[in-house]
């Protein structure tokens, strides 16, 4: 068995020996109910892992997300009375636009993508500041009639989970039926080579920042849709475990390796260790803690070391 | 036609050239910028007291960007200084006088707190080299870790300081500057020295210029990158000293925000995110220009999280102009 196919699998039967030993402790650990609540728990953090999975690919990283989706909660709570159902798109877009700028800052203006996206999510964060006056904005009656579409369920399948299914399915396509999803995976194999071929680098990897920012955008509706509100620092504390929940998945941080399906198995590892630290009682503030050691051994072990002679 | 392109040619060397020779002298330029278009406006800007406030404001932001920038030098990068801010501060204000235990500590809790500080950054060196991992990730990491066992310990409280000396810092007066003024003046004359003369100050250029380069000549880079990151990591410690000083408590979300303050000063002063260009004189003057920025803004009535979105463009402004567009074929 070589390294590669070692890699693929990895994060899989990592899943179903967390699964297993969680279970073994916890019993009502694998009742439907349970697993339905985790699998809508894990509805946001998967639509937030999948748009930045396409960066990663290329490559690149997004460190605005969370602020692009605290930004697209903000807009929702605003817009919702004098659009209704039409300020949810407008997040989307609002997500794809700030994605749009990091895009320009990273490509046009040969940023390096951290930074880019560091600023870029400032500038969402102050937007969001300025727009909700740093308050949480709470859905009022009215309002939370619009929401139904996320919050509710049908046939026994929470909303949520729907939506990020419909989100994996739009996200397969996008990968394998596309040009853009060939051609990312292509640059992040190897940029010089994608460049010489004709690929036009600077198009794919814009777009592939637009789509990470809509993500976001449609991550922050959600939210907003299940906490019923809309605040500046709504998404705070998802930066981590998304970013986690691609790399865990067995997406590289080099380029190139990678796919939507893994940061679904990278999302949900994040989940079952979520639930099953809560479970063990582990303090919350430690499971941060324990996400950024996921995250660093995660990346140890994915990465192609040949393609980075010298790690900065 | 090869005359004009010759003329051409000579008026765009001549136009890079005195862009070269100003280059060094922008951010200062634009720091004096700043200050006349703010008295300009607002003549309250000009006065003793308003500067006071200023350096009071820019005492913190400069220790973290004291740090930060000898790991820009390298051309690595570090996310971690909001962790380690927040859980200097949580340590600190359990070790000395508090509200919440009997430990008094005093000095010695202070200093115990710069090899915690030591401590966390070192982590992130041997990770960062042992695993051959890149610093934005390690230090990603190591931000959520150190929030993370940060709070845990405080379990969600917030501890009150009550050692005078520590409190002192950021109350008391000398010369008509709070303490932690000179505590940052401090700070950076120490990082100036470790900069101009000595072994590891050239070092660090050195891998900034060419890695294999510097590698080939003999120095160990790897040990190099360790021990800034463990610098790195007592300046943040240091900074998060001041920062439970000023708020006169420590609690989980003492480092936010802190972050993007220092980088945005860091890159805007001039030192170049690829390594090797700047120091720890340019991060000085950015701080200036960030924090002149935002008190010219206050005293404009601009409301504060427009700051933020000005950061935000500053930081995108400032590396766009600074990238050598030759050298940066493979941006990533």
């Amino acid at each position: 068995m070589n390294r590669d196919t070692l890699r693929q699998l990895m994060p899989i039967v990592t899943l179903v020996v967390l699964v297993v030993l969680v279970a073994a402790f916890q019993p009502s650990f694998v009742n439907p109910a349970t697993l339905l609540g985790m699998a809508s728990d894990t509805a946001t953090l998967f639509v937030l892992g999948m748009g930045v999975t396409f960066v990663i690919m290329l490559g690149g990283i997004d460190l605005s997300i969370q602020s692009v989706a605290s930004l697209a909660s903000v807009a929702v709570a605003l817009l919702i009375t004098p659009l209704g159902y039409l300020a949810f798109p407008v997040a989307v877009l609002v997500g794809a636009l700030a994605g749009l700028l990091s895009g320009i800052a990273h490509v046009q203006l040969k940023i390096p993508s951290f930074i880019a996206t560091l600023a870029v999510g400032g500038v969402a964060a102050g937007v969001a500041l300025l727009l909700a006056d740093a308050q949480a904005i709470t859905l009022g009656e009215v309002e939370r009639g619009y929401v139904g579409w996320i919050t509710g369920t049908s046939l026994g399948i929470p909303h949520e989970v729907l939506i990020a299914l419909v989100v994996l399915a739009l996200g397969t396509v996008v990968q394998h039926y596309t040009a853009f999803g060939r051609y990312s995976q292509a640059i992040g194999a190897g940029e010089p080579a994608a460049h010489a071929a004709g690929i036009r680098v600077g198009l794919h990897k814009t777009i592939a920042c637009m789509l990470s920012g809509a993500a976001a955008g449609l991550a922050g509706a959600i939210l907003a849709g299940r906490l019923a509100s809309g605040s500046p620092t709504l998404a705070d504390q998802l930066l981590l475990p998304a970013i986690a929940a691609v790399i865990v998945g067995g997406t590289a941080i080099t380029g190139g390796v990678g796919s939507v399906w893994r940061t679904l198995v990278g999302a949900l590892i994040i989940t079952v260790v979520r639930s099953g630290m809560t479970f063990l009682n582990v303090d919350i503030f430690i499971q941060q803690s324990v996400f950024g050691a996921m995250l660093v051994i995660a990346v140890a072990l994915t990465i192609d070391r040949s393609k980075i002679p010298i790690v900065k | 036609m090869a005359e004009a392109a010759t003329i051409g040619d000579g008026r765009a060397a001549g136009w890079k050239k005195l862009r070269r020779r100003l280059a060094p002298w922008a951010p200062l330029l634009v720091l004096l910028a700043l200050c006349i278009a703010i008295a300009l406006v607002n003549g309250r800007f000009v006065s003793l007291r308003n500067f006071a406030r200023i350096a009071d404001a820019a005492s913190i932001p400069l220790v973290l960007g004291l740090g930060v920038t000898f790991v820009i030098l390298m051309g690595s990068i570090d996310l971690s200084m909001e962790g380690v801010v927040a859980f200097a501060a949580i340590i600190l204000c359990l070790l000395v006088a508090n509200g919440a235990n009997a430990n008094d500590f005093g000095l010695l809790g202070a200093l115990a707190v710069l090899v915690i500080g030591a401590a966390m950054g070192f982590a992130n060196g041997i990770v960062h080299v042992g695993l051959q991992i890149p610093s934005f990730m390690v230090t990603l990491g190591m931000w959520f870790v150190g929030i993370g066992i940060g709070n845990a310990i405080l379990g969600g409280i917030q501890v009150r300081v009550n050692d005078p000396l520590i409190r002192a810092l950021a109350l008391e007066q000398f010369l008509g500057l709070k303490f932690q003024v000179w505590l940052a003046l401090g700070a950076l004359a120490v990082a100036w020295v470790v900069q101009e003369h000595t072994r590891l100050g050239r070092y660090i250029f050195a891998i900034g210029g060419g890695e294999d380069l510097a590698r080939l000549s003999g120095i160990r880079t790897g040990l190099v990158r360790i021990a800034t990151f463990t610098m790195a990591g007592v300046f943040y410690a240091l900074a998060g000293i001041m920062a439970a000083a000023q708020q006169g408590s420590a609690f989980a979300l003492i480092g936010g925000g802190r972050l993007f303050t220092a980088i945005t000063a860091v890159v805007v002063g001039g030192t170049a995110l690829w390594g090797g260009q700047g120091g720890v004189l340019n991060t000085l003057i950015g701080v200036l220009i960030v924090v002149v920025l935002a008190n010219g803004m206050v005293l404009m009535g601009v409301s504060p999280y427009v700051q933020q979105i000005v950061q935000g463009l500053l930081i995108i402004a400032a590396v766009a102009l600074s990238v050598d567009r030759m050298r940066a074929k493979l941006v990533k």
